[in-house]
């Protein structure tokens, strides 16, 4: 069913997304395609010297999953904002160890429809979302506005 | 320590072009997929995107970020500017602001701006503080509409 702002309420919450568990090479990828060669992302020299175990996700990149999940249910031309806070560090998983290290790389996006409005001489919801690893630790809170069809 | 005196700063306008590659690579990035065929037809497909009501193929949400990275020198130049210690950064915050559709093949033309800095005490550390720098950017395509407006608020802790 399409969209629409009649047939939605405060209180609907978006479908849950689940990324796949992140590995160092979507790390690396992230990098190349964001233009974002913070040493902390993928060299592991680096971060040892910052007494870090090992290589964190980029928070963008969090943030951009979060955005595939916001625009699997909401048109990306409807996205009118987009914040979001940063709350935790999200480390890879490890090769050697996915049994221990596949939950903690595994991020789930969810969210909950607050408000309903016009503004601007649109129909416009905001939505709260979270993004939270499969130990529930949180990655960001944050919201999105978007104006949506009648 | 952030260099306060920067509030204000205002970083060289600078432009991209936004590539249909450069596009698909970050789709591809951010859905975690291999080959565009398995993303979202809008940023690889013309004929998918001008269905989806754009004027060519578009961007991901958080596509505007790629433009901090790609001028002022990119992140170390940046960093370096404001006197930001890359060791001690954290990403606070971020927020797109979207007034108008970004297509392949457009060009992007914005400044970075130190809009704000200051402190906050550390969470039960009396005497230690977070430093916050904030930054925004607003991007106009190549008719001068403004497009994205982005905030970005970097921590040093």
């Amino acid at each position: 069913m399409k969209l629409n702002y009649d047939n939605i309420n405060v209180g609907d919450e978006m479908p849950v997304y689940v990324s796949q568990p992140l590995t160092r090479t979507d790390l690396v990828k992230y990098a190349g395609a964001s233009g974002d060669f913070n040493p902390l992302h993928h060299d592991n020299t680096f971060v040892k010297l910052l007494g870090m175990e090992r290589v964190i996700a980029h928070g963008m990149l969090i943030m951009g999953i979060a955005g595939e999940a916001i625009t699997a249910w909401i048109d990306n031309k409807n996205l009118r904002k987009f914040n979001v806070r940063f709350a935790g560090m999200t480390e890879p998983a490890d090769f050697d160890d996915l049994e221990n290290t596949t939950k903690r790389a595994t991020i789930t996006v969810t969210g909950k429809v607050v408000k309903k409005y016009e503004e601007n001489g649109e129909k416009r919801i905001q939505c709260d979302i979270t993004a939270q690893n499969g130990f529930d630790s949180t990655k960001l809170t944050g919201f999105f506005i978007a104006a949506l069809p009648r | 320590m952030a260099d306060k005196s920067k509030i204000g700063y205002e970083f060289p306008v600078c432009s991209i072009d936004v590539e249909k590659t450069k596009i698909a690579d970050f789709a591809m990035a951010v859905a975690q997929k291999d080959v565009p065929e398995k993303i979202n037809p809008i940023y690889t497909n013309e004929e998918a995107a001008k269905k989806a009501g754009y004027p060519g193929i578009t961007i991901p949400p958080t596509f505007g970020t790629t433009f901090m990275f790609r001028t002022g020198g990119g992140l170390m130049g940046v960093v370096n500017a404001l006197g930001i210690n890359l060791g001690k950064l954290l990403h606070g915050e971020e927020e797109y602001e979207y007034f108008g559709d970004v297509c392949a093949g457009d060009v992007i033309t914005g400044r970075i701006k130190v809009i704000d800095m200051y402190q906050k005490e550390r969470k039960g550390k009396s005497g230690r503080f977070m430093e916050f720098t904030v930054l925004e950017t607003e991007m106009r395509n190549q008719r001068g509409e403004l497009v994205i407006r982005a905030r970005s608020t970097m921590v040093e802790r």
